[in-house]
């Protein structure tokens, strides 16, 4: 098996069994996240603990990949420290911007590798990040 | 010989070596199955070739050289804005303006007409099918103007329903913005009826014809509008290109939306003066290898026979009509069973997200649109935020029907519920 058919596999499994979604009743800080083009809407919610971050849920709908994204998002930063979501988030926004960049330093994000050379699906891949991006940007 | 052979036969087009005429069909390797010419065209050789000749031999400014190459430059752009006219029946020349596109020929009156002539209070017609480019001009007008914009809604299968349109042809109408062909339902709305029924309180007409036009003969005369506008690229035709038809009494009171190079009649520093019709609303240096290349587009539809194009995508849409409808969880809108149908299918499968079944589509070398389609008003009445769209030329065949089918199983084999 190719790591692009791995990739593809840890895409769908993500994307028919979503982690940490869910309404978002009890999160203290939520943001939402919409791309009007394709009518994706994701919310993202975060409770943290001492600047670590303790719950990272989404809720909403969207394509395979933005779900699929969102759903690696929140594996990948829940227990993280705020400071090193942050990192993260800009990492693979970054990631998926420049071309040339290097991968973030989570190789569960591997997985979204193979979307790189579809730039018609950064919208999707980026949404739930960007959301989480803009939580973690808010004060408190 | 009997009397029935001696009757001349109607010979059909030889459609197979008609797609090999598109270089983008034969040189794609795997093969390509394109079904997204509803957003733009593939051109033939003939066009490429026009464009490429325009280049290489007269090329020139148009209508602003006295040297040879600068007139055939000129002849060649006035030609062209004859072969549009005689395509669409124009009554004279100059009522084929030269735009950007069809969106900029509908800004062009919006702008230039309907800012000028409607009253606030006064109603704008659309419907609820419009591409947002026959749209969100209108409202523009209606929020500076004053003018009220009232939507057309649609009935069950996706038809307008002018029951519930009250007062659209009453005395407080202004004007009726209305697309002749929906590009997401495929449906074909009746405006020479819609133009009759206006006439009689006179209240100008507006047609958007960008998937009608090089699709349906489209004859300006009969249809009676006042306004219709097309672009060249979804025929066949090169990029940046399209064109306003207006009734010369019509352009006589629009005024120009771009003001520039080329629309003057006497500049000074306080006032200035317009240039005759059409000239005053084509500012800016002319689009000389786009007109030669939109004419060599009609002339190659021609050569094949609008009545003959449009047999030929009735039955790749009817077939593709059945096809997909005998997959399970596939929900097609609209009403494409419909004779006043053009080549454009909408559809949604399971639950699985357009963008999905695209991406996966593409996989199957199917190319497919997915998405709002510019008309988030419409997918708000179908109550879904997009669809996958299938659209059909006459140069696509039954291997791309077959082809989208399988993309959209094996769509629904990965992404569907497990």
């Amino acid at each position: 098996m190719s790591n692009q058919s791995v990739y593809k596999e840890v895409l769908l499994d993500h994307f028919h069994n979503p982690r940490n979604k869910g309404e978002l009743d009890g999160m203290a800080m939520i943001k939402r996240g919409s791309n009007p083009r394709c009518g994706d809407e994701i919310e993202v919610g975060v409770n943290c603990n001492d600047e670590i971050l303790t719950s990272v849920r989404f809720r909403g709908r969207g394509c395979s990949v933005c779900l699929a994204s969102a759903s690696i998002m929140t594996e990948s930063t829940a227990g993280l420290e705020r400071q090193q979501a942050q990192q993260l988030t800009q990492q693979v926004q970054h990631w998926f911007e420049d071309k040339n960049s290097d991968p973030p330093d989570d190789d569960a994000l591997a997985a979204l590798s193979s979307l790189r050379q579809h730039s018609a699906r950064k919208k999707c891949v980026l949404l739930a990040w960007v959301a989480l991006g803009e939580v973690l940007d808010c004060p408190g | 010989m009997d009397q029935a052979q001696s009757k001349p036969v109607f010979s059909l087009p030889d459609w197979r070596a008609l797609r090999n005429d598109f270089p983008v069909l034969t040189n794609s390797q795997p093969a390509l199955h394109y079904l997204d010419s509803a957003a733009s065209s593939q051109k033939p050789q003939a066009v490429i070739d026009a464009i490429s000749h325009c280049y290489s031999h007269n090329y020139g400014p148009v209508h602003r050289g006295l040297y040879a190459l600068a007139e055939v430059a000129s002849e060649a752009y006035e030609a062209a804005r004859q072969t549009i006219a005689n395509f669409v029946n124009a009554e004279n020349t100059n009522e084929i303006v030269f735009t950007r596109s069809a969106t900029e020929a509908i800004n062009l009156v919006a702008h230039g007409w309907a800012g000028q002539h409607l009253k606030p209070g006064e109603d704008i017609w659309v419907s609820q099918m419009e591409h947002h480019a026959n749209f969100l001009p209108w409202q523009r007008v209606c929020q500076t103007l004053g003018t009220r914009l009232r939507v057309i809604p649609l009935d069950e299968d996706g038809q307008l329903d002018f029951e519930t349109a009250e007062g659209i042809f009453g005395a407080n109408t202004g004007l009726i913005a209305i697309t002749q062909v929906s590009n997401v339902l495929g449906t074909i709305n009746p405006i020479e009826q819609i133009v009759r029924r206006a006439n009689r309180q006179s209240i100008p007409v507006l047609v958007d014809a960008a998937q009608a036009v090089g699709h349906m003969a489209v004859d300006v005369q009969a249809l009676n509008c006042d306004f219709l506008v097309a672009s060249a690229h979804k025929m066949c035709g090169p990029g940046g290109i399209g064109f306003l038809y207006g009734k010369q009494e019509r352009l006589a009171e629009t005024d120009p939306l771009l003001l520039g190079g080329g629309m003057v009649d006497e500049v000074d520093i306080d006032q200035s003066s317009w240039a005759e019709i059409p000239a005053r609303f084509e500012a800016g240096s002319p689009n000389l290898s786009g007109a030669v290349g939109f004419a060599a587009a009609i002339n190659y539809l021609q050569d094949i026979g609008m009545g003959a194009i449009e047999q030929r995508v009735q039955q790749l849409t009817s077939l593709a009509y059945q096809t997909l409808s005998e997959i399970d969880g596939l929900a097609l809108y609209g009403s494409p069973e419909s004779t006043s149908h053009s080549g454009i299918l909408s559809f949604n499968v399971d639950d699985i997200h357009p963008h999905d079944v695209a991406h996966i589509a593409a996989e199957h070398g199917v190319a497919i649109r997915a998405g709002h389609h510019c008309c988030q008003p419409l997918m708000q009445r179908l109550g879904v935020s997009s669809t996958a769209r299938a659209s059909f030329s006459f140069y696509n065949n039954e291997q791309d029907i077959a082809a989208l089918a399988k993309a959209i199983l094996d769509a629904k084999q990965i992404l569907g519920n497990r």
